[in-house]
């Protein structure tokens, strides 16, 4: 191999695209050759930074997840439309359809009946409806837990578990919706709803519990659902509180980029409401003993910048 | 917790065999028709989907019709899916068409003759703040200046080469399925791929 055709044949070795005999007179050169080793290595950081790219904007994914929800909402429409109009038919048409139907449902399922204990009876319907107007309109299938089939009427029970999605819509100023987001920053398990949330919140921050819920995500599990709650602490009005709240997080915060952010807010507020002297004395104690270096850099940069001012 | 070892049914398995199981389990409800579990299959991978997306068009009113065209695809043809491939691979190729289609559509509309490197479609780049917060933050203090110079040079490659990139080395394709995909022979995705480092290396020399 000569180091003339380095550039290229780099490129297919970090894609591995190089075929086996190449790749092996490639790597042979490398072995003999300082230059282009130093090139390769050069390719490689490339490659290792084209990793990075920016995260898609919380509104932009909330958007198309909304949109998603009702344009699959508008495909299962279409079929429950259709099925409804199948039934819609009349007399003995509607008759001979539903009893297919049922033969599908019970053919469907012939495989976990046979499979399940058999119960010794069958249970009394103890459902206030009757079982042949059953409607799912917007709920969904998510367990099916018996089907059995009376012997006598020869028709089909089937025991089921629907849920329904519910759509709120509303301002902060509803309490109900209040509720619900303030429960979602608390207990929800997904940390991108909770983050996501967060952001809707803080355009009421004055409310006694959404101030709850943003003092308790600071202490959230996700590094990233706590950034979204100094990012809206820090633009509130400040409390009492706030100045204690923010130097926890610089103190104690696990993840290095929510202190930095931290102290950030700590100079801005600083720096429009005057000095406070408990968060100056433990970022000049930061400055000087933090194990992690860079927090100690900004704490010594965030005393010069406060001091500046004074 | 990769690699931890779980009790299952009397049976070691590995954290990702677990996860893979639940993840079968949901397609197969998918597939009978669970929208629940659609839906949650849908929020393992859309948001790589719609980075996907803005990567190639740029735009986020285009990514957000190819997110949804893709999974409305997805949810139509589910059905058809075999449990023994891997369902991050077919959904991403399918993103991988999406795209392509849209981008042959744009050609054929006149609307992407533009020149080498310059598709006009820099909106991308301005729409998508520099300063959300991810879920690790503190990767974030380093890839934030690299995401977003990242974003802006892939706006000046053509729709053709940003394409070819992003089936390379986002999705690690091979360069002949890639010449497959867009109707063109091996050399020719070869080419593109260069030509796109080239301009990459070119806008971000300083911070390699």
């Amino acid at each position: 191999m000569k180091c003339t055709e380095f550039e290229q044949l780099s490129l297919l070795y970090i894609y591995d695209e190089l075929a086996s005999g190449e790749r092996a007179d490639f790597e042979a050169h490398l072995g003999v050759c300082a230059t282009c080793r130093a090139g390769l290595e050069k390719v490689q950081r490339l490659h290792r930074a084209l990793q990075e790219c920016p995260e898609p904007a919380p509104d932009l994914l909330a958007r198309c997840r909304l949109m998603l929800d009702d344009a699959l909402d508008r495909e299962q429409l279409g079929w429950r439309a259709m099925l409804r109009a199948w039934f819609g038919s009349p007399g003995p048409l509607r008759a001979s359809r539903a009893a297919a139907l049922a033969a599908l449902v019970v053919t469907g399922f012939v495989l976990g009946w046979t499979l399940r204990p058999r119960a010794s009876s069958l249970q009394p319907v103890t459902s206030a409806a009757p079982a042949s107007s059953f409607d799912l309109g917007n709920d969904r299938i998510r367990n099916i837990s018996q089907v059995a089939q009376d012997p006598h009427s020869g028709g089909v029970r089937i025991t089921l578990d629907a849920e329904r999605r519910i759509t709120m819509e509303g301002s902060l100023d509803d309490p109900r919706i209040r509720e619900v987001l303030v429960n979602a920053v608390k207990s929800y398990d997904n940390p991108g709803i909770r983050r996501d949330t967060l952001d809707v919140l803080r355009a009421k921050p004055e409310d006694p519990s959404i101030r709850e819920a943003l003092m308790f995500a600071l202490h959230d599990g996700n590094p990233g659902v706590r950034l979204a709650a100094l990012n809206t602490v820090n633009h509130m009005e400040c409390w009492h509180d706030t100045h204690e709240a923010l130097l926890k997080v610089v103190e104690k915060d696990p993840n290095v980029g929510v202190r930095t952010t931290a102290i950030d807010a700590l100079v801005e507020h600083l720096e429009e409401e005057g000095a406070d002297e408990a968060v100056m004395t433990a970022l000049e104690k930061l400055a000087s003993a933090d194990p992690n270096p860079y927090v100690r850099m900004r704490c010594l940069a965030a005393l010069r910048k406060l001091q500046g001012s004074r | 917790m990769d690699g931890a070892c779980l009790e299952l049914a009397g049976k070691a398995v590995t954290t990702e065999q677990a996860e893979g199981e639940f993840e079968r389990s949901l397609i197969r409800r998918a597939q009978r028709g669970d929208r629940a579990a659609f839906d949650a299959l849908v929020r393992r991978y859309d948001r790589e989907v719609l980075r996907m997306a803005l990567r190639i068009v740029q735009s986020p009113e285009e990514a957000q019709d190819l997110y949804q065209e893709a999974f409305l695809k997805v949810y139509r043809s589910i059905g058809r899916f075999r449990l023994e491939a891997k369902f991050s691979t077919w959904l991403y190729r399918v993103v991988m068409n999406v795209c392509l289609d849209h981008l042959r559509r744009q050609k054929a509309r006149n609307e992407a003759s533009m020149p080498e490197g310059d598709d006009g479609g820099s909106d991308g780049v301005h729409s998508i703040p520099e300063d959300r917060p991810v879920l690790n933050p503190e990767r974030a203090l380093q890839a934030r200046e690299i995401g977003s110079r990242l974003q802006a040079a892939l706006g000046r490659l053509s729709p053709r080469e940003r394409l070819v990139f992003e089936m390379k080395h986002y999705q690690g394709m091979k360069l002949r399925e890639i010449g497959e995909m867009c109707g063109t022979s091996e050399e020719a995705a070869k080419n593109s791929l260069f030509r796109a480092l080239q301009k990459l290396r070119t806008d971000l020399h300083d911070l390699v």
